[in-house]
């Protein structure tokens, strides 16, 4: 055990001595590798972001029907009873001209659009929340609502909604697949760190080699420093971000609230942070070992 | 102990260069493998040392028997062997005090008892007050002393140099003949090659003679 250590230690030792041996290319690579991170650690932070603004719109189905303008109270009440013996139907609400009128004017945005007005020029109508979220049931329901009198235009609001949730699938996967690439790329070029790095070592290899050290011996002190560069450049890519939500984040929030919104950017949380240096680590070991098995392999 | 049975070696590209060789090399005992160039003295010496396996016959080192050796037990077999290498197989970039300490190093030794061995060795063979030095700065014969102190210092119970006299003038080659004897003399097996006629007669031991990859004598 204490053999066992030692080896470690010393493996350990010798990794830090070479990456201290050449502190330029040392922190070229690590930053092109932090870099690297950046990208997808970046994409997978405003993904979350705007999921997590998104997720508080609801997105339930629902449905507006509109009457047409000339429709009085006795349509109204005709309407609803006919609404209300459909089926599948969770809650119906009715909403006034008076009503959607007064609403309208408590924007303040449009204030002088409501004053230069003379009449409503507002339909009565309905608002209806399905008990069904099933796309056929959904249909039917629109169809049977067109077919109902002095209905003017029935429109389902949840269609943004769905088209919402594409997207963010669609981001997350292409988070995703760019996290893959620039993982892929992390592993490469510190595969290539490495494969340097034992160019220059070739004859202490072979020395070793011969004087009875293993091969586990030979590739120790480089997965340290694969992994060592790996975290030195998950650092660096969680520093990078931070400050760049950091100094984004500000900006946004105050462009957000001016919309009267509270949209801000949230820095990576501790968790994240973990997790980026510790995968970070593992690419570069992944990538270390990689490059010393196809060495001791062609050098059998 | 080392023996080699009807132990032969073919290169790719059918070279022979050992062809069933068989020989006993007893605890304790000093044997000189003497011949030619390309008679067989190296590759005898690598089976011996497990950097060569053999393509017929089998050689047993310590009583193991190297054939049926995987990589890592030819390592430890290595690792507890004393070898000095023809070409010294030196590391220029190193001191000399690190290039003595990487057989300790690669069997996990702690940093004081390194420092202990290293210097223990170095001092046997006169290098003590070099161990700062690069080997650049040594010369042939300082540099045969020093891949001499990196086989030792594990304590190996058999040293195998291939030509450890080779290239050195007569002095030197007289010191490190001194050297070698006075090793074997403490119990340790030494085994050697060379062709130095000089050297022989000052080791007034065994010898192994082949010719063609066979033994003569």
């Amino acid at each position: 055990m204490t053999g066992w250590l030692t080896a470690h230690v010393q493996a350990c030792a010798r990794a830090l001595q070479r990456l201290a041996a050449q502190p330029v290319g040392s922190v070229l690579s690590v930053l092109v590798i932090g870099i690297a991170i950046s990208l997808p650690l970046g994409l997978y932070l405003l993904f979350t972001n705007v999921s997590a603004a998104a997720s508080r719109v609801n997105t339930d189905p629902n449905f507006n029907i509109y009457m047409s303008l000339d429709a009085g109270e006795v349509d109204v009440r005709e309407l609803e009873k006919r609404i209300k013996a459909l089926p599948n139907l969770g809650s119906v609400r009715f909403i006034s001209k008076d009503a959607a009128l007064a609403d309208m004017r408590r924007v303040p945005s449009l204030k002088d659009l409501m004053a230069s007005l003379e009449g409503n020029p507002l339909p009565h109508a309905f608002s209806i929340r399905p008990s069904s979220a099933d796309a056929g049931a959904l249909a039917t329901i629109r169809a049977e609502l067109n077919r109902l009198p002095k209905v003017d235009r029935v429109v389902m609001d949840f269609e943004w909604a769905e088209k919402l949730r594409r997207f963010a699938t669609f981001a997350e996967r292409l988070v995703m697949l760019i996290g893959l690439v620039l993982g892929l790329a992390v592993v490469f070029v510190t595969g290539n760190t490495i494969r340097l790095q034992i160019l220059t070592q070739r004859e202490e290899i072979e020395v070793s080699q011969l004087i009875g050290a293993t091969r586990r011996f030979v590739r120790r002190p480089f997965l340290y420093f694969g992994a060592a560069q790996g975290l030195l450049a998950g650092t660096v890519a969680v520093i990078f971000i931070s400050v760049l939500v950091s100094w984004v984040g500000k900006e946004l929030l105050a462009l957000t609230a001016s919309y009267g919104s509270e949209f801000a950017l949230q820095a990576p949380g501790l968790e994240l942070i973990l997790l980026v240096i510790c995968v970070s680590a593992f690419l570069g070991w992944l990538g270390a070992l990689l490059s010393v098995a196809m060495y001791l392999y062609r050098s059998r | 102990m080392i023996v080699l049975e009807n132990a032969g070696k073919r290169y790719p590209g059918g070279f022979e260069a050992l062809k069933a060789v068989t020989a006993t090399i007893q605890k304790g005992e000093m044997v000189a493998i003497t011949g030619r160039s390309g008679a067989g003295k190296s590759t005898f010496l690598k089976l011996a040392a497990g950097i060569e396996l053999p393509t017929q016959g089998t050689v047993m080192v310590n009583g193991q028997n190297i054939g049926s050796l995987k990589e890592a037990g030819l390592a430890v077999l290595r690792r507890n062997l004393g070898l000095v290498f023809q070409d010294h197989k030196l590391l220029f970039d190193r001191t000399v005090f690190e290039n003595v300490s990487l057989p300790l190093e690669i069997a996990a030794y702690s940093r004081a008892e390194i420092g202990k061995r290293v210097r223990a060795s170095l001092d046997k063979v006169g290098l003590l007050n070099r161990e700062k030095s690069r080997p650049i700065m040594l010369s042939g014969g300082e540099q045969q002393r020093l891949c001499i102190a990196r086989a030792i210092v594990n304590r190996p119970s058999i040293l195998i140099a291939d030509e450890p006299t080779g290239n050195l003038d007569q002095e030197y080659a007289a010191h490190i003949i001194e050297l070698l004897k006075s090793f074997n003399q403490v119990g340790v097996t030494v085994v050697l090659s060379t062709h130095d006629e000089t050297g022989l007669a000052r080791l007034n031991c065994r010898r192994i003679t082949l010719e063609q990859g066979v033994v003569l004598e």
